[in-house]
């Protein structure tokens, strides 16, 4: 009897070892690949072109922009666009994602990247990093869900600014005031300051 | 408690004692699965999506999509569902030419003046220059903390304006960092103290220079403004003059910030405007 005590025991442990492990799981895999990515921005033999290019090689896998696209469409409006426009839709924003991220990186990694305690919330984990410049330093934090037994990347939280609601806000106000077509002509627009 | 149960088992027959147990691990091990399961739940959905790989490569895009739409999309919208993130702007055609015209204030005049001044000035004079403008508004924070019952934060504030002002030099110095007892807690301003009394933000408001606001934060900033010593500077120029530098020198360590923000958006006002709530509301939570 006290074996099987003890056994119920030992499992009761491994379960909250293991759960622990998930949340860790996922600051464990975003801090290799911005490890990963920061080497390729120290590396001074690159191009910048070229080190963008790995850079995005290496940290796109973890990022669905697919759903980032749609959840800063939101459903109602995301219904409404027709297939292509659906299509169309994912790459024009998964382009803007990028290289506004890539903008992020090349300004704050010049010094140092500090990763917080992540917080996990049933299938979601966030993982608080804090990127530090020369002079300056920003509040990053990556919203993760679990899909299909990976971590995916659905949501940035710059400063306590959403990224996805940022533009969530942008495009129900372009689209209050005019057309998809009007809305894909912005967005493919060239990013101007 | 251990013996109790034991004791318990006793008292049954040996076979019930089995079925007992059995039940009983049973029951832990459902607990177990709801509590960590939830977890899990995308492998046994899998297969769907498995199912959907075998198609054409369109169709399996297709069919990945409405997965998505019933699954993660589903369960993560709800997050961005709400409508929090509006606020009323009766004053939008006022507020987008001030946000037009701060807009030029800063590419044609905050940026240059803030760049020359970064080449012209070492980084640890820049340095100095922000502690000493961060000791100097600690009135401003150690009452707002008071305000809204932070303690350890006021008393932090309170410790830090001793120690920088002393050893520190007028504040130049930040020696009270180099204790983790005395690390600087979040800013604080009015406008924080009114939103945890519960007042309201009223409508979204863009002043000249000052930039974006709300009406509540608005009357926080006068409060703001009574307890900043260089507001009593005698004359107003020189008060004036003093504030500029503030500005400068703050903007020379985030020279690139708005131009990034502004590169990614797509209806620069209505991004802004978004930035500056949901920025605002996440110091409030603290």
């Amino acid at each position: 009897m006290k074996k099987t005590f003890l056994i119920i025991f030992c499992f009761l442990f491994m379960c909250n070892t293991l759960l622990a492990d998930d949340k860790n799981d996922a600051k464990m895999m975003i801090k290799s690949k911005i490890d990963s990515a920061i080497s390729v921005l120290q590396n001074e033999d690159l191009k910048k072109e070229e080190s963008n290019e790995k850079i995005i090689g290496i940290v796109s896998p973890v990022f669905n922009f697919g759903l980032i696209a749609k959840l800063s469409m939101g459903k109602t409006n995301w219904q409404k666009l027709s297939s292509d426009n659906k299509k169309r839709f994912v790459d024009l924003f998964e382009n803007r994602m990028k290289s506004s991220y890539l903008e992020k990186l090349n300004m704050y990694t010049n010094e140092s990247i500090n990763y917080g305690e992540p917080i996990q919330e049933g299938r979601k984990v966030q993982v608080p990093t804090e990127l530090i410049s020369k002079d300056n330093k920003i509040n990053m934090i990556y919203k993760l869900y679990k899909s299909k037994g990976l971590w995916k990347i659905y949501d940035l939280e710059v400063e306590g600014v959403s990224v996805v609601k940022t533009y969530k806000t942008q495009f129900d106000e372009v689209l209050k005031k005019g057309t998809v077509e009007n809305l894909m002509k912005e967005l493919e627009k060239p990013e101007s300051e | 408690m251990l013996s109790f149960r034991f004791d318990l088992f006793k008292f049954s027959v040996d076979g019930m004692k089995k079925k007992l147990f059995q039940g009983f691990l049973a029951f832990l091990f459902l607990i177990l699965l709801f509590s960590s399961g939830c977890a899990h739940r995308p492998e046994s959905s899998s297969s769907g999506y498995m199912s959907g790989s075998s198609l054409s490569q369109n169709e399996a895009v297709i069919s990945d999509d409405e997965d998505d739409l019933n699954d993660d999309f589903g369960l993560l919208e709800d997050e961005f569902e709400e409508e929090a993130d509006q606020i009323s702007d009766p004053l939008y055609y006022w507020n987008k030419v001030m946000f037009h015209i701060n807009d030029k204030l800063y590419y044609w005049a905050m940026k240059p003046i803030s760049k020359g001044y970064k080449a012209a000035t070492p980084t640890f004079f820049r340095r100095g220059i922000k502690n000493f403008f961060r000791n100097l508004t600690t009135p401003l924070r150690f009452v707002n903390c008071v305000l809204q019952g932070k303690g350890n934060a006021a008393e932090r504030e309170f410790a830090r304006f001793l120690v920088n002002s002393s050893i520190g030099v007028l504040g130049i110095g930040d020696p009270a960092s180099k204790y983790p007892k005395l690390k600087a807690p979040d800013s604080e301003s009015f406008g924080q103290t009114f939103a945890t009394y519960g007042i309201g933000e009223g409508f979204y408001i863009v002043w000249p220079v000052l930039g974006p606001s709300t009406l509540r934060n608005s009357v926080g900033m006068i409060g703001d403004k009574l307890l900043s010593p260089v507001s009593y500077v005698d004359p107003t120029e020189a008060s004036a003059g003093i504030t500029a530098l503030d500005m400068v020198n703050s903007v020379s360590f985030k020279i690139g910030d708005y131009e990034s923000l502004k590169k990614a958006s797509i209806d620069p006002y209505t991004a802004f405007r978004n930035i500056y709530l949901q920025n605002f509301r996440k110091k409030v939570e603290k």
